[in-house]
């Protein structure tokens, strides 16, 4: 079973994307922060992760900018969702180590549909 | 309720509460970028959660928050406090809202107004500091006032005119003439004040559109209520604004009215159903319109028109088109979402924020991408469509990174590699990329892969009857359009990240193994728990009765003890029990303390004062019940202090204080009791005037009104009927319904207490149980039945010799300690014309207890022990009874009844 | 009386008042099928309008009257 970290400061939003992804059959982990991100992923790989961008003590560009020049980790995909939609933000979020930038909010076909693109896995 | 929802709900109202306090704080700091980041990050997640749920005037309210604080954070917008009281009413607003959705799961539609104007009210502020900024924004300020009044049309219910008469209004609304839309609720008992709606309505001239609306709630017909209005009238008119006034005068809260933009009017109409228009027509006309060249588009939209039949929907929308060309050339944003329109099959969103289609370039990709004439499954669709986002992503992150010099890692060529090879697997296609990535990999250079990625995409082309040609031009036209923001946002991006790296190394080092340890619980469950505790307590206590059957009734006098060996065990688990969920019901005061801030700034500021709040002792904690008891009685204290108590500035000048009053308020823990003590400097009270206005009230005699103390004078605002209207008025001191705070206090078992010298100010002070879950009576005997009496009122218990009572004025009293203490009966008390029943030496058993300060001897015929008890208050008529505060059961079952001395004397 | 009520028509002539709406009702529900003739109907008030919105009954005409008309047009469309 493939397993995604889902990191957000927002409870309600780690709550609606794990509920997407479980019953579609991925185990979900979450973060709250950038750094609980990379403490989690640095004991246990995952196999893509989804960020948000705007949270306390390590923000989402933070987190992927180090998670990247973590040697073990740096291949695994990642998505970056956000509100924040402007062309200069998404720009951002690649130079980060971005694999995809979606906005907010995303509907749960749309989440899904994604997830299961960048893990290669079909419907 | 679902799960998601309620999480939304809990985790929402902790975001209200954050942001109520950094806007509380930003005011001693009005510079404090932390402040303001954090800020303007609990407006923004909030924001978030509330657009994955259909909240849309939660939404609204919430977005324009969010604009505001990121222009306050970026500098754009100057922090001043009527920018932080128009946020807290929308907060306020927001709040309101969250417990409207507790309540009933939704939002009702008549809140949609309101949030339009906070949207408005703090998209207002964003706009007049902006455009005193920056003198070129006058473009960007009327697309915001536009996508404001366009949300407000979002709650309109789609009217439908022919395109005449449409086109009609539309032009006249750009001409300035305005349109109404106009909603009549009529009120359900209208017609028994002679009052015909319908009438009304016909009265409205000019009306171009006309809907009813019935909300018959009778579940059937037979049972409806013909006299009760259940119907709701729409229409449309061009009627001047004063008309619709004086129509309405009589009517003016039924009424709702909108003024209609010209764009609202812009809907296509007509035959769906076949919609011949070409995909090559579309593009080709968005090209047009991109380049500007309007005569061309013109010309290919007649030609497009002549060979379609004009009541297509298509045909509509190109005319449609046409009329956005000639009448407002320079709304590009329109014209583009109309021609779109052809594509998606649906009208334009116009309530959609205007930006929301321009900066949508990369959604427009997915569109473009689905050739009309492919349909297959729709997951199949989206997945398809999907997959060309994704891909174009990869292309983005590998082409612009190559553009800025871009230092590349083998992580990130390999996470691209990745990415792309589970796309193309997800949708079955082939992708042999590992040599690719070798190569970029030695190179650490994204070309390879670039290369390779317009080459796959080029001979699916082929493979796939999409139009990805159309997609590349898009997408080529608009990151030429902007090279320079693209470069700079990436040296801004390569600074932020070489910033982050920086802080990440210090903060991965400090925060090292933080795991949140709260739980949260809901508050029925913990009260489930303590009934549970409860019943066990009572249950427990049967047990002595039990040892002692066990050695008086069957003789078995090693059972008895095994039994009370064993209770002591139950005894002391029960009581950890007990207490630990006594711990888990303990809140901090600072519960209540955090609203006062609040509250203390915008009731000076109402009154012109200045006040300093001084809180102190928040984290000392009492049981939740007990902290919410306390609410209302210390806001009551509060609101008195800042009324009464401080003066205005200049009074307090000259007076010789500080212009700023100072407003206390300390919590502390004394022993198994909290402490609440609220002090200012103001005033105080004046006690001749307490006798007077007392006096005149009748609470006190004219013996009195020469003898009393003037402490007693000031306790006398508590009496009940001492306060009222006319008493605020003139009365310099305090006084608003402090009975209602003394009753309030004594409900939960507290005292209230005060102390207040002219000039000085005022102290008051509170002093409740730190738990009210479990009482300690001493069980007394009077006329054969016991009663409970509680023992935080029991001040000792004596016995009074028959000749040591006197009778003064027909009142019987004892001399205690040299203190002369009224004596009652609880026979006489309770209405029982039976005599105490003395003991043998011919002494009556007293217990002395405390009622509002002072001693009374209540005379029973014997005490018996204490015990520890639920009290359970009591229902239905009993519940009426005041002279008992509750019941509770004892051990062997039967019921104690408790009195409550405070009302039975 | 403004409704003139036979076997199976309901005959509405000029102004309409509140109080026929009780009576309209109790005659549509003992008549499912019964029919009514606006012709000559130049008001209704809203009482007995929102009896015809709940029960929706066939209409034989018309009022003559081109703004009712509109009004009972879009108030019992289906």
């Amino acid at each position: 079973m493939k397993h995604i970290l889902v990191i957000d400061d927002a409870a309600t939003v780690r709550m609606y994307h794990r509920n997407i992804l479980e019953t579609a059959g991925y185990r979900v982990d979450e973060a709250i922060n950038g750094i609980e991100a990379l403490e989690k992923a640095l004991v246990k790989p995952y196999d893509l992760y989804i960020v948000d961008v705007n949270m306390p003590k390590l923000d989402g560009y933070g987190f992927l900018k180090e998670f990247r020049r973590q040697e073990d980790l740096s291949q695994t995909p990642a998505i970056m969702v956000t509100t924040e939609a402007g062309a200069n933000d998404r720009a951002l979020g690649y130079a980060a180590g971005a694999n995809l930038y979606l906005t907010k909010p995303i509907k749960p076909h749309e989440l899904l549909s994604y997830t299961r693109l960048l893990l290669g896995d079909l419907a | 309720m679902n799960n998601l929802l309620e999480q939304f709900l809990s985790e929402g109202r902790d975001f209200l509460q954050g942001i109520g306090e950094k806007l509380m704080q930003l005011e001693d700091e009005p510079n404090s970028t932390p402040l303001m980041t954090e800020l303007f990050r609990f407006v923004h997640t909030l924001k978030g959660n509330s657009g994955l749920f259909e909240f849309p005037e939660m939404t609204r309210v919430l977005h324009a928050s969010e604009d505001l604080m990121d222009a306050v954070r970026n500098g754009r917008v100057g922090y001043s406090q009527d920018l932080a009281d128009q946020l807290l009413d929308a907060m306020d607003f927001v709040g309101m809202l969250m417990d409207e959705i507790e309540a009933t799961g939704e939002i009702s539609k008549n809140h949609a107004v309101p949030a339009a104007e906070h949207a408005q009210v703090l998209r207002s502020l964003l706009v007049v500091s902006e455009s005193n900024a920056d003198s070129n924004s006058d473009l960007h300020t009327s697309s915001e006032i536009k996508s404001e009044v366009n949300s407000l049309l979002a709650e309109l219910p789609i009217f439908e005119l022919e395109e005449s008469v449409a086109e009609e209004l539309y032009l006249h609304a750009l001409e300035g003439e305005t349109a109404f839309w106009v909603e009549y609720k009529p009120e359900s008992d209208c017609f028994f004040k002679g009052e015909d709606p319908l009438f009304l309505m016909r009265q409205v001239p000019d009306t171009l559109w006309r809907h009813i609306i019935l909300n018959n709630t009778a579940p059937i017909l037979a049972e409806m209520d013909v006299y009760s209005n259940q119907l709701v009238f729409q229409l449309l008119t061009t009627a001047p604004s004063e008309e619709l006034d004086d129509l309405f005068r009589y009517v003016p809260d039924e009424i709702k009215r909108i003024e209609i933009p010209a764009l609202a009017f812009v809907r296509p109409t007509g035959n769906q159903d076949d919609h011949a228009i070409d995909i090559d027509f579309i593009d080709n006309a968005l090209a047009l319109l991109n380049k500007n060249n309007i005569s061309v588009l013109t010309q290919i939209i007649n030609t497009m028109l002549e060979l379609s039949a004009p009541e297509l929907w298509s045909s509509s929308v190109l005319r449609w088109v046409l009329r956005l060309l000639e009448h407002e050339p320079d709304n590009k944003t329109a014209q583009h979402a109309l021609l779109k329109s052809l594509q998606t099959l649906t009208a334009p969103d116009w309530s959609a924020p205007a930006e929301h289609v321009e900066r949508s370039d990369s959604k427009e990709v997915e569109h473009a991408t689905t050739s009309v004439n492919v349909r297959k499954t729709e997951e199949d669709d989206e997945l398809l469509q999907n997959f060309y986002v994704v891909v174009n992503a990869q292309r983005e992150i590998l082409s612009l990174s190559h553009k800025s010099g871009f230092s590349w890692t083998a992580g990130r060529l390999k996470s691209i590699a990745s990415t792309l090879m589970g796309c193309y697997r997800a949708v079955n296609r082939e992708c042999n990329i590992d040599n690719v990535l070798e190569r970029a990999l030695a190179e650490n250079s994204p070309t390879p892969l670039l290369t390779w990625l317009e080459e796959s995409l080029a001979n699916n082309e082929q493979d796939v009857e999409i139009e990805v040609e159309t997609d590349f031009s898009e997408i080529s036209t608009s990151s030429e359009s902007t090279p320079n923001a693209l470069i700079s946002d990436h040296k801004d991006a390569h600074e932020n990240v070489v910033h982050n790296e920086a802080k990440t190394a210090r903060r991965v080092d400090e925060v090292s193994t933080v795991v949140p340890k709260t739980l949260k619980v809901d508050q029925d469950k913990i009260d489930r728990l303590m009934n549970l505790i409860g019943e066990m307590v009572v249950a427990k206590n049967a047990l002595p009765y039990l040892a002692n059957r066990a050695e008086t009734v069957f003789g078995v006098r090693d059972l008895s003890r095994e039994i009370k060996a064993q209770y002591a065990v139950i005894n002391r688990v029960a009581e950890e029990m007990q207490d630990t969920i006594m711990q888990v019901r303990m809140m901090p005061v600072s519960f209540i303390f955090q609203r006062f801030p609040r509250m203390v700034r915008d009731i000076s500021r109402k009154l012109g004062k200045e006040v300093e709040l001084v809180l102190e002792g928040e984290s000392t904690e009492a049981d939740k019940n007990i902290v919410e008891a306390l609410s209302d009685p210390l806001i009551h204290i509060v609101r008195n202090s800042l009324d009464h108590g401080l003066e205005q500035p200049d009074v307090r000048l000259a007076a010789g204080k500080n212009a700023t009053g100072k407003l206390t308020i300390r919590a502390t823990q004394e022993s198994d009791r909290v402490l609440i003590e609220i002090m200012d400097d103001g005033k105080g009270i004046d006690p001749k005037i307490i006798k007077h206005k007392a006096y005149e009230k009748g609470l006190i005699d004219e013996t009195t009104l020469e003898r009393i103390s003037d402490q007693d004078a000031i306790n006398l605002i508590f009496a009940a009927g001492f306060s009222t209207v006319e008493v605020i008025s003139d009365l310099s001191g305090r006084g608003v319904g402090m009975d209602v705070v003394r009753s309030a206090v004594e409900k939960v078992n507290g005292t209230v207490g005060i102390e207040s010298q002219v000039g000085k100010g005022t102290r008051i002070h509170l002093s409740l149980p730190l738990s009210m879950a479990v009482t300690n009576v001493i069980i007394i005997e009077s006329n054969k039945q016991i009663f409970g009496v509680p023992m935080d009122m029991v001040v000792e218990t004596v016995r009074v010799p028959r000749s040591q009572i006197r009778t003064i004025k027909h009142k019987q009293t004892t001399v205690l300690r040299g203190r002369v203490v009224p004596l009652l009966s609880l026979n006489q008390l309770l209405a029982r014309g039976v005599e105490q029943l003395p003991n043998e030496d011919d002494e009556f058993a007293t217990l002395i207890v405390r009622v509002h300060g002072e001693h009374i001897g209540i005379l029973v015929d014997e005490f018996r022990e204490t015990v520890d008890i639920i009290l359970k208050p009591m229902a239905g008529i009993l519940g009426g009874l005041s002279s008992y505060s509750g019941a509770a059961l004892l051990g062997d079952g039967s019921v104690l009844m408790v009195l409550n001395p405070r009302e039975l004397i | 009386m403004a409704i003139e009520y036979k076997k199976s028509v309901a005959t509405f002539s000029e102004f309409i008042s509140v109080e026929e709406a009780e009576a309209l009702l109790e005659w549509l529900l003992k008549n499912p099928k019964g029919k009514v003739n606006f012709a000559e109907c130049t008001h209704i008030h809203a009482s007995s309008l929102q009896v015809l919105m709940a029960l929706k009954p066939t209409i034989v005409a018309e009022p003559k009257d081109a703004d009712l008309a509109v009004w009972l047009k879009v108030a019992l469309a289906d």
